[in-house]
């Protein structure tokens, strides 16, 4: 498989605080990677590096080098990354009335120059993006209306009319119900492309991703397969809890649990968590 | 044909229609006939000739690009502050206009035909500077409308202050000229403020997509490789040089750039593209008739048009709150 994006020594440091400590990974075409990790490892951080979000690598706090196409991601224009990373965010809201082909258009901006207007050929990349993540019947609808799993496949369906070589997704199945959770990412899965993304759920983050990486501490701690990833003590050491693996008998995906006993309310990261 | 480009050539017509029964409202009696036969260049009466061509075309035509302009600016700062409430006025523009316009009424009484405007207009540019100035020294962007808010109380006060120590009949000037009124403008007029209002026009529609991608926010503008920072600051200067252009010419004319967009919105749509086209011909229809309300009500004087589009306007969005209560 071909490289696509190479992050070598990325480190970010605000004061005295590190956000990002020497993260070093490579990702290849058609690699579904989740990032996951406790709140504040440094996850959604490591997405705005990655995709030089408002030219935040150019900040003297950052340094380190990000490859996208064996080029450093600075020499390309904003129009140019969004050619090639296509962002899903956590929060999408809007207080105006726009209709789900309102929201689909702007996936048209980074391909198109400036007075232009829509083609026949939009419009039908458009429809095939919304038949693709089952919306055929909502062009018209109102985008706020929608249901939160709704409005998040909307999004990736933009994402697709965008074109872009990378599907970049940040906490994709934050404020979904059960049901949501599984459907939208089952439909980042099968899409066929390129997927990095911040997850919460370790067993979702283990069933949809082919790759995990595990942040703790703005650092890369792991970079594997679920199953290599997933530890008991890998996960018992970052997130305070005692923690078993095992494989799901349904899916044959890598399960983890973890439970609480009474030795882990003197453990100082429970604690610490209790007090706050 | 869908439903927007049918909207939009009723619109057309409206504003044609609109303009052309506008101008013959006024105190000489003038009807259609006698207006068609001096619009061909065939006139009988020759103070009808001058009336039209130098009086009520330049008037009909101010109000036309006037409106356009105001609803123009209200429209392009809704979208790309993502506040339906957001108007030109409230970042200090008239504020600013009216302490320019102060001090030239207390300082250059002689020759005020040119140094009235001039000095609104440059006030009023004033007033977006600080705006501009103080949101960037609190990097929050987003903050416009607030700095604004507190900047356009500060400017007022120091007008106020000069007004009360001033000369009585400069401050009657100023206040009259404040409540904003089309009795004085002339066909040059129309030529300043109607090359602004083309330049933003085009500015907008070159980068309407962007201004759209705004819409659904800042992180994903930028996704989509929008210059967030630089296209607002753009877009407020843009707003704030026709603000500010029309309003050294026409004084103060409130609400416009609030109220036509909301009903844009309902009517047409909200991505930028239908609203600037639709704030510009809705905006020209409402502001060429307040015009022709505030020349025609009063049997021998003119009511200021500012005060009308501001009674308007408040029972405007009384009406709105009031349906959106009955809604929820």
């Amino acid at each position: 498989m071909s490289t696509l994006l190479n992050i070598s020594q990325l480190s970010w440091q605000i004061e005295n605080k590190a956000i990002l400590q020497n993260i070093n990974f490579n990702v290849c075409k058609g690699e579904v990677i989740g990032i996951i990790g406790p709140n504040g490892a440094g996850k959604t951080s490591l997405l705005r590096c990655l995709t030089n979000q408002g030219n935040i690598l150019s900040s003297q706090n950052i340094t380190g080098n990000v490859q996208l196409k064996n080029r450093s991601i600075l020499q390309y224009s904003a129009k140019e990354v969004a050619q090639h990373f296509a962002l899903v965010m956590q929060k999408n809201e809007t207080i105006f009335a726009l209709s789900v082909q309102d929201v689909m258009k702007m996936g048209l901006l980074p391909h198109k120059s400036l007075f232009s207007l829509d083609s026949d050929h939009d419009k039908a990349q458009i429809s095939l993006a919304l038949k693709k993540v089952g919306l055929s019947n909502s062009l018209h609808s109102h985008f706020n209306q929608l249901s939160g799993g709704e409005q998040q496949r909307v999004l990736i369906a933009r994402a697709l009319v965008q074109a872009s070589q990378i599907l970049v997704l940040d906490e994709p199945t934050n404020h979904l119900d059960v049901y949501y959770q599984h459907q939208v990412l089952q439909l980042v899965n099968k899409l066929n492309i390129t997927v990095i993304m911040t997850v919460h759920d370790l067993n979702l983050a283990s069933l949809y991703c082919q790759r995990l990486l595990l942040l703790d501490h703005g650092q890369l701690i792991c970079d594997g397969t679920p199953e290599e990833v997933l530890t008991p003590e890998q996960l018992s050491k970052i997130f305070g809890l005692p923690c078993q693996q095992s494989i799901d008998a349904i899916t044959g995906a890598t399960h983890v649990s973890f439970y609480l006993n009474e030795s882990n309310e003197q453990h100082s990261h429970f604690s610490e968590t209790l007090d706050e | 044909m869908n439903k927007v480009s049918t909207t939009l050539i009723v619109l057309v017509c409206l504003v044609v229609v609109s303009a052309m029964a506008a101008i013959t409202f006024g105190p000489a009696d003038i009807d259609s006939s006698q207006l068609i036969s001096c619009l061909v260049g065939n006139c009988q009466n020759p103070i009808a000739n001058v009336v039209i061509w130098q009086v009520r075309i330049p008037r009909v035509l101010v109000a036309l690009v006037a409106g356009m302009g105001l609803a123009i600016a209200g429209a392009i700062l809704q979208n790309t502050t993502r506040n339906p409430l957001a108007d030109p006025y409230l970042f200090g523009i008239v504020s600013g206009a009216g302490l320019g316009a102060t001090i030239a009424n207390i300082s250059l009484a002689d020759n005020l035909t040119i140094a009235l405007p001039l000095a609104a207009f440059l006030g009023a540019l004033f007033s977006v500077i600080i705006v501009v100035f103080i949101a960037k020294v609190l990097q929050r962007m987003e903050q416009l409308l607030l700095a604004g808010v507190a900047v356009s109380f500060m400017l007022a006060s120091i007008t106020q202050f000069i007004l009360y120590f001033g000369e009585p009949f400069a401050t009657n000037r100023v206040i009259f000229w404040l409540m904003g009124s089309l009795a004085r403008v002339e066909m040059s007029n129309f030529y300043v403020i109607a090359s602004v209002l083309l330049i933003a026009i085009i500015t907008v529609l070159a980068l309407h997509r962007q201004i759209d991608a705004l819409l659904l926010g800042d992180e994903s503008a930028a996704s989509l490789g929008v210059d967030v920072d630089k296209l607002r600051l753009l877009m407020l200067g843009l707003c704030a040089a026709l603000t500010a252009t029309i309003v050294a010419y026409c004084g103060g004319i409130g609400f416009v750039g609030l109220m036509i967009p909301h009903i844009v919105r309902q009517l047409i749509g909200v991505t930028t593209l239908k609203l600037i086209i639709g704030s510009a011909l809705i905006g020209a229809i409402f502001l060429i008739w307040v015009d022709v309300i505030a020349r025609s009500s009063l049997p021998h004087a003119e009511i200021p048009i500012g005060i009308i589009t501001s009674a308007l306007g408040s029972i405007f969005f009384l009406f709105i709150m009031y349906r959106s209560r009955a809604v929820t």
